[in-house]
């Protein structure tokens, strides 16, 4: 289990990580949300110790995880590979390093080449592959060793449609082999897909935290979403409808309650199709939020430093 | 600083053998000791060629004789002159240059121009009381003198004959020939010092500094050029997370060093083996103890230096600003061989043994010193040398390692000094 208590990061005094704590349970996929400079990264960095804490800690399975290296992998945004090794030798490196002997990392990388559909290029350099291939590689080089925490800063970008489909089902493997994955992304639709959890922060700040669906429950309108056969008559209780992607939205006055609705729909003979209380997507949770929190903040808070320059 | 020995040693592999595969490495290793080797065979083949071939065009002198010494001077100058550097074998090849008398100056002048003559000598009306002789030659002399001795003894042998027994002009015109040099060795012995032995004694230190600085450097280049590598293609951020800084530090360090030594042995093997039997006949005795000692100095120093090429890999953000940097750390450690001359020739001055103890300065200076004829360096020196440098690796070392941690993630600028100082207290 990965645990983070607390942990602060300031750069020349402005906390660009301030107070963050949350956990992630073994076998789970676990969204890490925010905006651009919202401290992602900085935290990601604490987490993998590339970074260190100015106050807070993180434990992996109840022991800090620095002494845990052999255990992490993190998958960067910016990626990159030696590019002049062999693919063999370029990802069982990191076999090595995380404490495999050689002939173990090689046979490991030969196993992880045919889960990604790459077997043939073993041998050949890194330089001359494409990139969608050089990402697979790279995907390699964080899954050997078989790391208890796996960590993916935007692992989609970039992958086709059915690349990005085998990516799914190899986090999903390493979900059901107990791995604990933590997914940084901004595509809201593979969080909704793939996470059970998320964590979200701005300035630095958690400000959502929760399983996806409580999450999306708890910013859910006062509203339901109706697909019937034939036009939604208008019942007691309902304020305004409309009309979204093929189905009617029905905003609810504050005293009525989706089940009277329902009843009252029953009622009235309509042919109901599908009915639901209306959540909205996590990506309008997630503008939602980060509007609100700018709005709401009278001075600009403590972003992160750009990446260029200043010291992370 | 933290590390572990085990991904320090999977580091240290997978650096020495992409260096070791590299072909700029394999490359270094074949060509530049035939680049050294044919440069030096070159330069030795010119300055024996050089007397030979002057010699071998000087077919006629043109003498004006306003002294009226000269009536009974030789009408020919028989010299002797090898082609080769070191005249071991005593061939010597024989020129003789034929003496032509001009009444005046402007009749040997012409005599120049129409190429009847190569050079013209012209002896003054006082030359006995003041001396004052002209010659005239066609080209610059700016390397050559392979001429003059003849002339000087010609000068020499005139102004004696008729007047003294043949022998004693013959002596008088070549005082020196076949004196033997006798030089104190650092055992307080004399030996003979002939042509080869005093080149020798000049140019085995300075391809042994030459060697030492070389590793050093290259080795350095080399840990540069792969931090600003994995840099640029940003491979660093995976792997700080399965590794520390200080175990990459401390992994390129021992990986890039082995690829060192390996270069510097297969440079010796292949010396013994190519020079064989020519190599044992050859003055040079390099004992033991002198070996270890640079090979001391080559450990510390590559420390010293790959550590600081490391920390600018780190701290710049591509190899061409990187390799702009080095250019400092290069002008460093071959900085002693632009005082070669003081540290061999005057091993025991203030500024030779400052050098030598001057950590930056001192693996070259130092084995250029414990090179130098006639002189040993006292021990207590060395052991001050070799402490001062193990001294200074550690500060090197432990401020890298501090800097190189937050130094590997920064893209897009390079940090100005406060910044790095700054680093280098504070850490990440």
């Amino acid at each position: 289990m990965l645990e983070v208590r607390g942990v602060v990061k300031r750069y020349d005094g402005r906390a660009v990580v301030d107070q963050v704590s949350f956990q992630v349970q073994p076998g789970e996929i676990f969204a890490l949300l925010g905006p651009n400079g919202a401290g992602k990264t900085t935290l990601i960095r604490m987490i993998t110790d590339i970074l260190k804490p100015d106050a807070g800690d993180v434990l992996l399975d109840g022991r800090p995880a620095f002494e845990s290296k052999d255990k992490i992998s993190y998958l960067p945004e910016e990626r990159g590979v030696y590019r002049r090794a062999k693919v063999i030798d370029a990802v069982a490196y990191y076999g090595e390093l995380k404490g495999m002997s050689p002939r173990d990392a090689r046979d490991a990388t030969a196993r992880l080449l045919e889960r990604v559909e790459l077997p043939e290029t073993a041998t050949q350099q890194v330089q001359t592959l494409s990139k969608g291939m050089q990402q697979k590689i790279q995907l390699c080089t964080t899954l050997i060793g078989e790391p208890r925490l796996l960590i993916l800063d935007e692992p989609f970008t970039g992958l086709d449609p059915v690349n990005t489909e085998m990516f799914e089902q190899i986090l999903q493997e390493r979900r059901a082999a107990g791995a604990t994955v933590l997914l940084s992304t901004h595509q809201m639709n593979k969080v909704e897909e793939l996470c059970d959890r998320a964590l979200m922060i701005d300035h630095g700040h958690v400000v959502l935290y929760g399983t996806v669906r409580e999450i999306r429950r708890d910013h859910a309108e006062h509203a339901v979403r109706v697909q019937a056969d034939g036009a939604i008559p208008k019942v007691e209780g309902v304020r305004e409808v409309t009309a979204e992607n093929g189905a009617t939205k029905l905003m609810l006055d504050d005293d009525t309650t989706p089940q009277a609705v329902l009843q009252a729909l029953v009622a009235r003979g309509v042919a109901i199709q599908s009915f639901e209380v209306a959540t909205p997507p996590l990506e309008d949770i997630f503008r939602r939020v980060v509007h609100g929190g700018r709005a709401g903040s009278a001075a600009p808070a403590a972003a992160e430093p750009a990446l260029t320059g200043g010291a992370r | 600083m933290k590390f572990s020995p085990r991904r320090v040693l999977v580091i240290a592999r997978r650096e020495y053998l992409a260096t070791v595969r590299r072909r700029a490495y394999v490359f270094t290793v074949i060509g530049m000791p035939l680049l050294f080797g044919g440069l030096m065979a070159f330069s030795f083949r010119q300055s024996g060629g050089e007397r030979h071939g002057a010699l071998a065009s000087f077919h006629a002198l043109g003498v004006v004789d306003s002294s009226g010494l000269y009536a009974h001077a030789p009408d020919a100058i028989v010299t002797q002159a090898s082609h080769k550097a070191f005249d071991e074998d005593g061939q010597q090849d024989t020129f003789t240059i034929a003496v032509r008398r001009y009444p005046d100056q402007a009749g040997a002048l012409a005599a120049l121009r129409a190429g009847e003559v190569n050079q013209v000598l012209v002896v003054p009306p006082d030359y006995l009381t003041h001396g004052g002789a002209r010659r005239y030659v066609y080209g610059s002399r700016m390397f050559s003198s392979g001429d003059e001795g003849p002339v000087q003894r010609w000068l020499a042998r005139g102004l004696l004959a008729g007047n003294v027994e043949p022998a004693r002009i013959e002596r008088v015109s070549d005082p020196g020939k076949s004196m033997a040099l006798l030089t104190a060795q650092r055992g307080g012995e004399f030996q003979i010092e002939n042509d080869k032995s005093e080149v020798m004694s000049f140019l085995l230190p300075y391809l042994f500094a030459m060697l030492l600085g070389m590793c050093i450097f290259t080795g350095g280049q080399y840990l540069m050029q792969g931090v600003s590598e994995e840099k640029e293609s940003r491979i660093l951020e995976s792997l700080l997370c399965t590794v520390s800084p200080e175990d990459l530090l401390f992994g390129k360090l021992l990986g890039l060093g082995g690829a060192g030594f390996t270069m510097v042995g297969i440079w010796i093997a292949a010396g013994s083996l190519l020079a064989g039997q020519a190599a044992l006949a050859m003055p040079i005795h390099v004992p033991p103890t002198m070996v270890a000692v640079a090979l001391a100095y080559f450990v510390l120093g590559f420390l010293f230096y790959g550590s600081l090429m490391l920390m600018v890999g780190a701290l710049t953000s591509n190899m061409r600003e990187s390799q702009q940097f080095s250019v400092v750390f290069s002008l460093l450690n071959f900085s002693p061989l632009f005082m070669i001359t003081s540290l061999l020739g005057h091993p025991e001055a203030p500024k030779s043994v400052l050098a030598s103890l001057f950590p930056p300065t001192a693996p070259v200076s130092m084995v250029l010193r414990m090179n130098a004829p006639s002189f040993a360096v006292p021990a207590w020196q060395i052991a001050l040398s070799l402490a001062l440098l193990a001294a200074a690796v550690v500060v090197v070392v432990f401020i890298a390692a501090r800097i190189f941690r937050i130094a590997l993630l920064l893209y897009g600028k390079t940090p100005n000094l406060p910044e790095i100082l700054r680093w280098a207290r504070a850490g990440a």
